[in-house]
């Protein structure tokens, strides 16, 4: 034990990994939760991959001299915006397959700008780009840390203040807006600050990884737990419980800690869902056995009631 | 206030979001308070209707009023004073809301944030329970209830809520007969003992037809406005739903019989 402490006190990359670690769990219970409640959990994978075609764009810009002082992560922190506003704008009116339509279209578009951009940036700043796929939680440095660590305030203030806004609009954004809610400024709030610290935490641990943690521990816990807060609760833990394993299993043996923390979030919804198939299991069968030792007779009788009900209604 | 009409509309026109028109020509005037149902066979625009005075959608042509406020300029002050009961499978269910949160959220919705619940708040979304006999299910998860129980809770949820006008959708579509029968003897009782007006679209009249003051008869134009007696006329009722429409009379009531009555008591 003390000697894991001495390790992470002599070690400045492994304490940044490890604060980045509990910012990336903060975004995924805040943001994540919100967006498989809103059955958009893809917009995860496309606000990450639009933060890809930004920074390519940025570097692009930059080094071509067009707009110099144009850092990467701006452009990364523009497309991720613009992705949210795009789908909120498909979804204003609460239909869900139109935004995951648009977040396609996005991730789409994005991907092949960058693809497109690659050929006009000089070769040794194209691993910078795929540095936004894979990631590595190892490699932060100081600004990394702060910029997420800003927005993930930002975003956890937010989602306290508003939760139950970001609930309403996606239980029945209809009867919100009819009872005087502003959902649609609730509706844009949502994406757009989840859309930047997504993009932030694409840079720290990659799109793959911010995919993984940012869906499977919220659509595990949707499965199993009954209330909001015990489900943000629990994305919380999941995710971060998934990277220290990452991380501490990346010293023991020569992996991606990202690679890791990826698959354990994944298992976590297998697992998910064979509970509840196996509670479903306990509760069908109590039911099933109770009507078979009923008397058939009882049965018609019940028919023969139900019937009456009909008439009755049909009298009216 | 009670001298401005409940709804009035002039002339009005709606397209549905794809060009079609849902409702044209559409001029009538309730008094207020009323209890009204707004009925019509499928697709006549009832739903529309409803969504066009809540400002929910503009309309192509004319304007429509609620309580003397203009949908399209005053619908800030007209969602004050309604609360809405919108059809079931608007409700997302993969959010794990408790029934309490559901019938609570009639009551913050119309807060401020950070809408915490006072205990007057839980008191008065327990009492809204009560009124439609689901208060033992206080803190079961909403998506695991039957299709008549949450609409019950979406009743309750209204009950609880604030504003002299309670606008309902389908509320008793795809019910079982309990939930039916209570969510009508619940709208009766509160509409009798409290000053509120309640507008029901419906495309059955016969379960609300003793407690219904005005109808509005509806087929993408109005067909017919009244009482629900004089509404229920069999040249009108042809007209609508058709040659298979019958009129029934029965306890001094004249009832519409078409093939979509009672059909939703079978599932």
């Amino acid at each position: 034990m003390i000697d894991i402490l001495q390790l992470i006190i002599d070690s400045p990359f492994l304490q940044r990994a490890i604060i980045a670690t509990v910012l990336v769990a903060i975004v995924a219970a805040a943001s994540g939760t919100f967006l498989v409640f809103r059955g958009l959990s893809f917009m995860a994978s496309g606000v990450a991959h639009a933060a890809l075609g930004g920074t390519a764009l940025g570097i692009f810009l930059q080094d071509s001299g067009l707009i110099p002082w144009f850092d990467p992560i701006l452009g990364a922190l523009l497309f991720s915006v613009l992705v949210a506003v795009f789908t909120g704008y498909a979804g204003e009116s609460g239909i869900t397959q139109k935004m995951e339509v648009a977040v396609g279209v996005s991730f789409a578009l994005s991907m092949s700008l960058a693809v497109f951009l690659m050929y006009y940036i000089p070769p040794y700043r194209v691993p910078q780009i795929w540095g936004y796929l894979i990631g590595d939680i190892l490699l932060l440095n100081n600004i990394d840390v702060i910029m997420l660590a800003s927005t993930s305030v930002l975003l956890g203030f937010i989602t306290l203040m508003f939760n139950k806004e970001f609930v309403y609009v996606s239980v029945d954004m209809e009867g919100s807006v009819a009872h005087g809610m502003n959902a649609r400024a609730y509706h844009y709030l949502m994406l757009i600050v989840s859309a930047l610290a997504i993009a932030l935490a694409t840079k720290a641990v990659g799109a793959i990884l911010v995919y993984a943690i940012m869906v499977a521990p919220a659509a595990a816990s949707n499965e199993l737990v009954k209330s909001v807060s015990g489900v943000i609760l629990s994305v919380f833990l999941i995710a971060l419980v998934a990277e220290l394993v990452g991380i501490a299993t990346s010293f023991v043996v020569y992996v991606s800690p990202s690679a890791i923390a990826g698959i354990l979030a994944a298992l976590s919804y297998l697992l998910a869902l064979q509970i509840k198939r196996m509670r479903e299991r306990v509760h069908v069968d109590l039911p099933d056995s109770k009507t078979e030792s009923n008397d058939p007779t009882d049965t018609f009788i019940e028919s023969l009631s139900t019937n009456e009900g009909h008439e009755h209604h049909h009298d009216h | 206030m009670t001298t401005e009409p409940l709804l009035l509309a002039q002339n009005l026109a709606v397209r549905y979001p794809n060009g079609e028109l849902a409702l044209h020509n559409v001029t009538f005037q309730i008094k207020s308070p009323s209890f009204m149902a707004i009925i019509g066979p499928n697709g006549s625009g009832k739903s529309t209707l409803l969504k066009t005075f809540l400002g929910l959608i503009h309309p192509f042509r004319g304007c429509i009023k609620v309580n003397g406020l203009d949908s399209v300029k005053e619908s800030g002050k007209i969602r004050k004073m309604v609360r809405y009961v919108p059809q079931r499978d608007q409700i997302e269910l993969t959010v794990p809301m408790k029934v309490k949160d559901i019938v609570l959220m009639g009551r913050l919705l119309k807060k401020m944030p950070p809408r915490f619940a006072s205990s007057n708040d839980i008191r008065i979304a327990r009492n809204a329970l009560e009124q439609v006999n689901m208060i033992d299910l206080w803190d079961r998860p909403f998506p695991e209830l039957s299709g008549g129980q949450r609409q019950r809770v979406l009743v309750a949820r209204a009950l609880a809520s604030e504003g002299s006008i309670l606008v309902l959708d389908e509320p008793l579509a795809g019910t079982d007969a309990e939930s039916q029968d209570q969510i009508v003897e619940a709208l009766g009782r509160y509409h009798k003992e409290n000053d509120v007006s309640i507008i029901m679209v419906t495309h059955d009249l016969n379960p609300v037809h003793t407690l219904v003051q005005d109808v509005l008869l509806l087929k993408n134009t109005v067909i017919g406005t009244g009482a629900p007696c004089s509404v229920m006329d069999p040249e009108l009722m042809k007209r609508v739903y058709g040659p298979t429409a019958r009129i029934v009379e029965y306890a001094g009531h004249r009832y519409c019989m078409t093939r979509d009555s009672g059909i939703d008591r079978h599932d």
